[in-house]
């Protein structure tokens, strides 16, 4: 066991914190969240600059080969500034590339993931909102060269600045198929914004007969299901991680918004109905970042702790939007105000309990789990 | 970051194991009943064995006798001792007093205890609370007055466990009634056959004799057994209640006791088997699950910042917090599930799972009120973990 940082991920938390509070303040995250595409493209070209998409590419691709150990500290950062920027989609649809691809398609892809060229945003959603990894609301007709894909992916992130989608299709022999997609300008796809309330760009998606050759199979049959679920769990996971940093951020400014703020003549800090509301946000935010970590560290060339990836969401799913609830508790009528930020942090909080599957739903994963 | 055990650490888990295969009976489940001869005869039997193989006081450093061992390792040997529910711990001597003697006591105090501790040849037991102090323990009024070359001791001592089997105590006293609360205490001692001494046993509402109400009438402590000054008994004395603050025990039975309770339900002949298919009993057997891994991991936190020289007083509040609800949780949903049968006391005709989780249920009442009640442990997160201010003193 050792909680500590490696000298590696040191550097990633210090340089990232630095980028960040100079780059994805307040005014930044606001101005995404309010459908501004040029601000959050800009900080995108920044962050690609920074080579943040290549951290854990393998160095095979032209990545830095860094483990998802590595990334869920920089993750953590980006959920603690709510950084608008898809680095999460890229890492995640990457590893799945890695993981379940054929070799022409990574040695052609990653590269480009790496330098920032290509984006892939997992679209795995149907209408039903469902992230079972059998659910998909596509279908294709396999052609002499392809796949015709036709139907709908929704609550797809980020998906106005990624140039691919990874989908599970349904094909016309019966059969699942994973796919990359192209939809940067793709004749046939359409985006619908949806305003979402973690701020984010999210869009549904629909298909009318959208090419995809051959080549971007990325798996068919069982094992595309199980691309999808792991695509799931590596989602869950990411999010976690954020929600960790989230939840981090919300207990710092929630103690020095109670340390300054006077009552009565004392800081309403010292007031133990106070204290014990902020030991126990404190008590929250330090398992969800715990198991969170625990379940970062147990992804490696050979897939992950399936357990330690449902915990890490069941715990934030279940605590961190609550710990925004308490936090708007200790702030009284200021954090109920649309100026201060901390609406941002609860929206975030509240959409991504259910992004990469709710509670619930890694509840009955991890039931199986332990054998029941 | 890393989220394993090293090799010497899983080799160190597993001897102890076996150990434990050997020591405890086929039939053994647990917790102790230390009131009852046989469960005190093993009680002592696992302390010699332990003491043998050189982990009884492991932690300490090697010229008391100790290994050094890490401060992972300790929480390992806490961790398979619990998960086993095996006597044979015992805090008081070895990580209690043991470490403060080693800082604070006498040459003549060293030798004189610390090796006994160390063979598993006497228990000790603490003297803190009393009826009237409690939480706020600096209020504590057990008087020592210095009479010649002995403190004659009066007041009474409460919540005190195992000191029905206790050769040892070691208590505060006030010494000193005109000094501010916390500057007047002083540590003691005592040799619990001293005449003026009465244990008075406290069943609980478990109906187990685990603890006890200790008299003391005009009781006389050589003076050579004040441990450290006169009165800088609340310092020296404070340095015990460090090793006391761990959910780690918590969070392993909690975890035992998941497990017995999944095995249960998963049995087809099980009386509840049929519940393993209903959703919601899934979903909250993997909700705790969760929670127990939560409150399993805070604890090894606290266990490596020691081990990188820190002090984790807020860590270790948060563990103990973590801990012992999560425990109570476990019993609560278990003797939910286990329906009409849940209400079953142990011994009782058709009880499920010996009406055990009962039993548990109500004794883990127990964990957020003893060692610093998890409102004071909130306190301590929020005011030396998130530095909040402390309110007005009065």
């Amino acid at each position: 066991m050792d909680f500590g940082l490696t000298q590696t991920q040191k550097l990633i938390r210090t340089s990232a914190r630095e980028f960040l509070a100079d780059r994805s303040g307040p005014a930044t995250v606001r101005a995404v969240a309010d459908g501004d595409t040029e601000v959050a493209a800009n900080l995108w070209m920044d962050v690609v600059e920074l080579g943040w998409p290549a951290l854990t590419v393998s160095e095979q691709h032209g990545g830095a080969g860094l483990s998802f150990s590595d990334l869920a500290v920089l993750l953590e950062e980006l959920g603690a500034t709510l950084a608008p920027v898809p680095i999460a989609e890229s890492a995640i649809t990457a590893r799945i590339l890695e993981r379940f691809g054929q070799d022409a398609l990574k040695a052609e892809l990653l590269p480009q993931i790496a330098d920032g060229d290509v984006l892939i945003t997992p679209a795995i959603v149907g209408r039903d909102a469902s992230w079972d990894a059998h659910n998909t609301g596509t279908v294709a007709n396999r052609t002499g060269s392809g796949l015709v894909i036709t139907g709908e992916a929704r609550f797809v992130s980020f998906a106005n600045q990624a140039t691919h989608a990874l989908t599970l299709v349904n094909t016309d022999d019966d059969q699942f198929a994973m796919v990359v997609v192209p939809i940067w300008k793709s004749p046939g796809v359409e985006q619908i914004p949806l305003n979402h309330a973690s701020g984010t760009p999210v869009y549904s998606l629909t298909f009318n007969e959208v090419e995809a050759p051959t080549s971007n199979i990325v798996a068919t049959g069982t094992e595309a299901v199980a691309a999808a679920a792991e695509l799931v769990a590596t989602g869950s996971v990411a999010r976690a991680t954020q929600l960790a940093g989230l939840a981090r951020a919300v207990v710092d400014s929630t103690v020095e918004y109670t340390a300054g703020r006077q009552q009565f003549g004392r800081p309403v800090g010292s007031f133990q109905a106070v204290q014990h509301h902020l030991a126990e946000m404190a008590i929250a935010a330090k398992q969800v970042n715990h198991l969170a970590h625990a379940a970062a560290w147990s992804f490696s060339q050979d897939g992950y702790s399936v357990d330690r990836a449902a915990r890490a969401k069941i715990a934030a799913s279940e605590k961190i939007a609550d710990l925004c609830w308490t936090a708007h508790q200790c702030h009284g009528a200021i954090g109920f105000t649309w100026e201060h930020n901390l609406h941002l942090y609860t929206r975030r909080a509240l959409a991504w309990k259910t992004d990469f599957g709710d509670a619930a739903f890694h509840k009955a994963i991890l039931a199986s789990a332990m054998g029941l | 970051m890393r989220f394993d055990f090293t090799p010497e650490e899983s080799d160190f888990r597993r001897k102890l194991s076996a150990f434990l295969d050997g020591a405890l009976p086929a039939d053994w489940h647990g917790p102790a009943d230390e009131s009852r001869d046989d469960h005190w005869a093993l009680n002592q039997q696992i302390k010699k064995g332990l003491a043998d193989r050189g982990w009884f006081v492991m932690s300490w450093p090697t010229e008391y006798g100790g290994a050094d061992s890490s401060p992972m390792m300790n929480t390992i040997f806490a961790e398979e001792m619990a998960y086993r529910r095996a006597p044979g711990h015992d805090r008081f001597g070895t990580r209690m007093l043991g470490p403060t003697l080693m800082r604070f006591g006498s040459d003549s105090q060293r030798a004189e205890h610390l090796g006994a501790i160390a063979r598993g040849e006497v228990q000790w037991c603490q003297g803190y609370s009393e009826p009237n102090s409690g939480s706020d323990l600096a209020s504590l009024q057990t008087r020592a007055v210095l009479d010649g070359d002995n403190f004659i001791v009066n007041g009474a001592k409460i919540w005190t466990s195992l000191a029905h089997r206790a050769d040892m105590m070691f208590m505060l006293v006030r010494t000193d009634p005109d000094a501010a609360p916390h500057k007047g205490i002083s540590l003691l001692l005592v040799d619990m056959k001293t005449p003026g001494i009465q244990v008075l046993p406290i069943i609980n509402m478990a109906g187990v004799h685990s603890f006890n109400q200790v008299v003391f009438d005009d009781v006389r402590v050589p003076q050579a057994n004040l441990v450290g000054d006169l009165n800088d008994g609340w310092r020296v004395g404070m340095t015990v209640l460090n090793f006391e603050r761990s959910g780690i025990d918590y969070a392993v039975w909690a975890r035992a006791a998941l497990e017995e309770l999944v095995d249960y339900v998963k049995n087809d002949d099980s009386l509840v088997s049929t519940v393993k298919t209903n959703p919601e009993v899934r979903g909250k057997l993997a909700s705790l699950n969760t929670e127990i891994e939560a409150a399993r991991l805070l604890c090894y936190d606290v266990a490596w910042r020691q081990g990188q020289g820190e002090v984790p007083s807020a860590e270790a509040s948060i563990s103990k917090v973590a801990g012992t609800e999560i425990y109570a949780k476990v019993l609560d949903y278990g003797t939910e599930l286990l329906g009409m049968y849940g209400a079953l006391e142990p011994g009782s005709e058709q009880a499920e799972l010996q009406g055990n989780f009962l039993k548990m249920r109500l004794f883990a009442t127990s964990g957020p009120i003893l060692a610093g009640t998890n409102e004071i442990q909130k306190n301590i997160i929020a005011q030396r973990g998130l530095n909040l201010p402390r309110a007005p003193r009065r």
